[in-house]
């Protein structure tokens, strides 16, 4: 990234004239992985290949949108280091408190009400 | 400008005069939105969390979610990142016209997303009875996705603010950062719904 982040004037030119059709091609790219996300929940598979295979477009979705419509790939490294700080904390955190509260420990338990208040005189 | 290029081109990815080569308003903005990333984070957790284990006699979402209005707004959202997409690449270009034609487009989408967004909470409370205060169910929903409509609408409201500036003629192809931050911020609105829309609805219908 930080290779193509200065481009030659002639080269920027033309990438100036190109990316109309760039971001043209990807929004479609990105209609077509929402349609096959749609029709993949209604697939008879096991859930965990199903599972995978929704992440796995969801990330394609998500990385387009960030290196080519938020211009990642164009710019300096710096800006997508400092984005993916962010985001790694953010992902670590939801995979440790799935992990946490995913475990069978973490079940509630019965709501079972050892001792029952007492009814002060005069409500009940 | 880098210092190859010829005095009358603008080269959007570099900034001279900052020690990192990267125009500081871009920066704040990869900053905040990186934050707001653990914000939206811990919010989508928190749902997923709920759902792990939901209170028996609740309502399931399968019986409430309508997968073809959530399509229909995701499909709303990715084209507005596209119209959001060609207004900075206008903008750069200093094509001025184009880039208020671009952001018409773009705010145009945003509200077609509010409305959907608000014709299916209606839906929820109203029809089948879920608010944000009778399940965990609603009050994580809600949240999560009251949140990311809060920012839509904050990004529609920016738009509408940069689409009158563009008409007191100051906005011009040197201002494009103005413009081009505006646009990181909607199109992280987009990326966090991506994620909304496979972690919330899709996986219900697994």
């Amino acid at each position: 990234m930080s290779a193509s982040a200065t481009p030659a004037p002639a080269q920027g030119h033309e990438l100036e004239q190109s990316m109309f059709w760039i971001f043209v091609q990807i929004a479609m790219l990105l209609a077509v992985i929402t349609g096959l996300e749609l029709v993949t929940v209604y697939l008879p598979f096991m859930k965990w290949i199903l599972v995978s295979v929704l992440v796995v477009l969801s990330t394609v979705k998500f990385m387009f949108v960030i290196f080519y419509f938020m211009h990642l790939r164009w710019d300096r490294a710096f800006c997508t280091i400092v984005f993916f700080i962010g985001l790694v904390l953010a992902a670590g955190t939801m995979w440790a408190l799935l992990k946490l509260f995913g475990a069978d420990a973490s079940r509630p338990l019965p709501v079972t009400l050892a001792h029952p208040p007492a009814i002060a005189p005069g409500i009940a | 400008m880098s210092s190859d290029a010829p005095a009358a081109t603008i080269d959007h990815h570099f900034d001279p005069t900052t020690s990192t080569g990267i125009p500081n308003k871009k920066i704040l903005m990869w900053a905040f939105l990186a934050s707001d990333c653990m914000f939206f984070g811990c919010l989508i957790s928190t749902h997923l969390i709920y759902r792990l284990h939901p209170p028996p006699g609740t309502l399931a979402p399968r019986q409430v979610f309508s997968i073809e209005l959530t399509s229909f707004s995701t499909f709303i959202l990715l084209m507005s990142s596209l119209m959001m997409a060609l207004a900075v690449n206008a903008i750069q270009k200093g094509n001025l016209k184009s880039m208020r034609w671009s952001l018409l487009t773009t705010i145009f989408f945003g509200c077609i997303f509010l409305g959907c967004q608000v014709y299916e909470f209606r839906n929820f409370v109203f029809e089948k009875h879920l608010t944000i205060t009778n399940s965990i169910l609603g009050s994580t929903f809600f949240t999560l996705t009251g949140t990311h409509g809060l920012h839509v609408l904050v990004g529609v409201i920016w738009l509408t603010g940069m689409l009158l500036y563009s008409f007191t003629g100051r906005l011009t192809e040197r201002q494009a950062i103005d413009v081009e931050s505006m646009g990181l911020y909607w199109h992280f609105v987009d990326i966090v719904w991506i994620v909304i829309f496979t972690a919330v609805y899709l996986l219900e219908y697994i």
